[in-house]
């Protein structure tokens, strides 16, 4: 399959919500080729700051607002904007202040996991299209729901998994699917990371500056204190491993060909630290796909031998030190085997001899990312990271923190339900909400 | 024929006498701003004192502390061999032991060579490092291992201070973890004790940095970016200049201004030039609060009415009532980019420090230490508060992790030496 078609046959796989899509188009503005883009960046933290300034290189984007709860996050931003392209957004702690100006194309929702759901919704909702980072969600059924505000409102809601815009991976994808590894039945992703301990303290003032009402935002409103300690609380996030273990799905997915698996099995938990944590940081999962495909998924966050990908090859011709290289990629053909390196590192193919018969070198595509996602507000084309493809590839992995969470127990998934047999599973795949921030049941 | 060859001699001596008064012209002003002297040192064993040639400082404007009458010149001890004595009055009405003055000698041993920081250790006198009154000052320069007498026959001498606050020894309360706070393996003392040490009063202002490069441009192409031309924020200016060298001049009125878009590296340069480091993030916190006795633990006789306090100048929100306390977000404080250093000296800390709350961010020596984002392994810390941050966030606990690289038009420096 070209890489073409691949990006096609995608789009329509699924759970068929495409068909709602005609339902409900709000106007948008008119955006033509000359016309510079209008975005808005929600959330500043480190991820929302770096497509802050990517964005505010480009000279055919203007970023009008930028957004975050924390008002010492703004100045800096706005600086950084104001820098390369001399010109000062507004600043606001309230989204919707920016979700009601209807000169705004787009936004980009890089907050934490627990408010990118409402957050690119009520974008859908306003007229704007969305870039909102991964995680795509933080529980099943709100990917469900963002799928079909997306195609409810006919808007582009491009998500953060940026290595399928990356040349490389299009190449990998066409090179497997020439059939030169012959048949696929196992495929392994890794995702080995060191994390430190992120305990919750005692309760503290609010800083100065902070919206912690807002920051809860959908999510039960906990008491503050300071640090990354909701990062592994299932009310705020989806956990170290998920949050960057997506991207690894998500290339899998598309290099092996599949959507949805038809059992899940999780082993593993919370096995190193002792922080009171509820998500696991050792995750070993097993995901049975049609036609004997077995995808193994292995994650730690106490490892720390295993290394992702330096900075200092993400951008050269470099090929990782594979074995010891946290976020690759191993498809085992009958007739060969491929090592894959997510942002940046390449890959390569060696025969049943073990000889190398394949180099391909990659870079980081969040740039091309990007761009694609900016093309398609002008031309209304869907886009590469499509918000249907990332609820398949997080959704791999919400099935996984769903078998830890029932027991560590084999589920058996059905597609067309989007339910498991397991009823006591099955309460996992949603949340209750906070108000006034629900997740709407019809978006 | 004999015409013509008179007529281009002619033409030829006056190209060269333009090319010449060019290039001295150029010399006279790279310096301009500068406490300078050169003194022709005479051989070794000549004890003919009488002869030894004295000159005096160039020009004395500049956001440097005020210094006239500076003198250099040789002596013959009996025992000791021959010294340099280095003259010259600070004339800083506010020198005193709370607010004294640093002052560092710098010296090239001959014309167009580089210039070196005369080290503190090699000096003998009260004429330099931390000085607490004004007045006359006398230093002696025995050479040293860096500095023979032998190897020059002249050397030229350039004096500079900085006004400083000296922080006392004792215990304050800190109010944010090292390294940015995410690193929740390390123990945490809350309120630890800190040695005396001493602190710029003011951020380095971009008259102090040009006159940096201009000292240092003539052998290292380093400390300038392009970004600096940006007159808003910053105002430094690269001129080409003669016989491929280049000199440096500040946007006429931004002289007090801050220097800005300088990376970690580009601070720690001029600092080290001046014989100076960058704060720790701990010394930032206590300069900006206070101890707990403000004069000390040695002392305990000032207790500090607010040592857990969220501005220099206590609870007051910046911009609170209409009176503007800092240079922050917006142009209601009076300035829509950056202030001159000590714009609000109302409101200084309770050592008298300026600006900690607004006007730039400063880099500090931290690193940020956490282990989720992995990326940011080598990155810094930056402490307070700048003049993009809405008026309520420049507190105590402002702060960020940057890339040690990063030039901005919100970060700037200041420098901290140690007490000895």
């Amino acid at each position: 399959m070209k890489r073409r078609e691949f990006i096609g046959k995608s789009a329509v796989l699924g759970s068929g919500l495409a068909a709602a899509g005609m339902l409900s188009p709000k106007p948008s503005r008119a955006t033509s080729a000359n016309d510079k883009i209008r975005l808005g960046i929600m959330g500043l933290g480190g991820r929302g700051s770096f497509l802050n300034t990517r964005l505010a290189e480009r000279s055919d984007v203007d970023i009008i607002y930028l957004c975050d709860v924390n008002a010492r996050k703004l100045g800096r931003a706005a600086e950084e904007v104001r820098s390369r392209r001399n010109t000062r957004p507004k600043m606001t702690q309230d989204f919707r202040e920016m979700l009601d100006d209807k000169t705004l194309d787009g936004i980009v929702n890089a907050t934490p996991d627990h408010w990118h759901a409402l957050g690119t919704i009520m974008a859908c909702q306003a007229g704007k299209d969305v870039y909102v980072e991964k995680p795509l969600s933080l529980t099943f059924w709100e990917g469900q729901q963002m799928v079909k505000a997306a195609r409810n409102y006919n808007r582009m809601v491009q998500v953060g998994i940026q290595n399928r815009s990356a040349p490389y991976f299009m190449d990998a994808v066409d090179y497997i699917q020439s059939g030169t590894l012959g048949d696929i039945h196992v495929a392994r992703v890794f995702n080995m990371m060191k994390h430190s301990p992120v305990p919750k303290g005692p309760e503290e003032p609010v800083p100065n500056g902070l919206d912690w009402d807002m920051w809860c935002g959908p999510s039960q409103k906990a008491p503050y204190s300071q640090g990354r300690w909701w990062f592994n609380r299932w009310e705020y996030s989806t956990g170290g491993v998920l949050g960057d273990q997506v991207h690894q799905l998500d290339v899998v997915r598309a290099l092996i060909n599949r959507t949805w698996p038809d059992s899940i099995q999780h082993m593993g938990g919370v096995h190193f630290f002792d922080d009171s944590r509820e998500i696991p940081d050792t995750q070993m999962v097993t995901y049975a796909f049609e036609n004997k495909l077995t995808l193994l998924s292995e994650s730690t966050l106490w490892t720390p031998y295993i290394k992702k990908t330096p900075m200092t090859i993400r951008d050269t011709d470099t090929f990782p030190d594979w074995p010891f290289n946290s976020t690759r990629i191993e498809i085992c053909g009958s007739e060969g085997f491929m090592y894959f390196g997510r942002h940046g590192g390449g890959w390569q193919v060696y025969n049943n001899d073990g000889e190398l018969i394949k180099s391909v070198h990659g870079r980081q595509s969040t740039d091309e990312h990007l761009e694609n996602w900016l093309q398609c507000i002008r031309t209304r084309e869907k886009p590469t990271g499509d918000v249907e493809q990332a609820h398949i590839s997080t959704g791999l992995g919400h099935l996984a923190n769903i078998s830890y969470r029932a027991g560590n127990r084999k589920l058996d998934f059905n597609p067309a339900t989007q339910k498991t047999d397991d009823v006591e599973a099955n309460k996992y795949f949603t949340k209750s909400y906070r108000e006034p921030w629900v997740v709407p049941e019809n978006v | 024929m004999k015409k013509w060859v008179w007529i281009s001699a002619i033409v030829l001596a006056l190209i060269i006498s333009i090319v010449v008064v060019i290039y001295k012209s150029y010399a006279r002003t790279s310096i301009d701003g500068v406490t300078s002297a050169s003194i022709r040192i005479i051989s070794p064993g000549d004890k003919n004192i009488e002869k030894t040639y004295v000159h005096t400082q160039e020009k004395t404007e500049s956001t440097w502390l005020n210094i006239t009458n500076v003198t250099f010149r040789k002596e013959w001890t009996e025992y000791g061999g021959p010294r340099v004595v280095i003259e010259y009055d600070l004339n800083e009405e506010d020198v005193t032991p709370k607010t004294p003055a640093y002052i560092f000698i710098r010296y090239r041993p001959e014309n167009d060579g580089p210039w070196q920081l005369l080290n503190h250790e090699l000096l003998e006198g009260n004429g330099h490092g931390i000085i607490d009154y004004p007045g006359h000052k006398e230093s002696y320069f025995w050479g040293g291992y860096e500095m023979a007498f032998d190897n020059f026959v002249k050397a030229e001498f350039r004096v500079r201070g900085i006004k400083m606050a000296r922080v006392p020894a004792g215990e304050f309360v800190i109010r944010t973890l090292p390294g940015g706070g995410k690193d929740d393996t390390q123990v945490h003392d809350r309120t630890p004790d800190l040695p005396i040490f001493h602190i710029a009063r003011y951020e380095t202002t971009l008259r102090m940095y040009t006159d940096y490069l201009n000292e240092i441009a003539s052998t290292e192409e380093i400390g300038w970016n392009f970004k600096m031309k940006d007159d808003s924020t910053c105002g430094i200016r690269r001129h080409k200049a003669f016989l491929g060298k280049v000199r440096f001049s500040v946007t006429p009125g931004r002289e007090d201004h801050p220097v800005t878009q300088i990376s970690w590296y580009d601070a720690r340069g001029f600092l080290h030039w001046c014989g100076l480091r960058m704060p720790r993030e701990a010394e930032f916190e206590k300069t900006f609060q206070g101890g707990i006795f403000l004069d000390g633990d040695a002392y305990r006789e000032n207790p500090n009415p607010y040592p857990k306090r969220s501005y220099p100048w206590g609870e007051t929100p910046p911009d609170a009532n209409g009176i503007y306390r800092c240079n922050a977000y917006g142009i209601e404080d009076g300035f829509p980019f950056t202030a001159p250093a000590g714009s609000y000296e109302e409101y200084n800390s309770p050592y008298n420090v300026a600006d900690l709350a607004g006007n730039v961010e400063e880099w500090t020596l931290d690193w940020y230490t956490t282990s989720y984002h992995v990326g940011l392994d080598g990155y810094r810390m930056i402490r307070g508060g700048s003049w993009v941050e809405f008026p309520l966030v420049v507190d105590i606990i402002s702060g960020a992790t940057k890339s040690p690289i990063l030039e901005s038009g919100m970060v700037g420096c200041r420098g901290v030496f140690d007490a000895y």
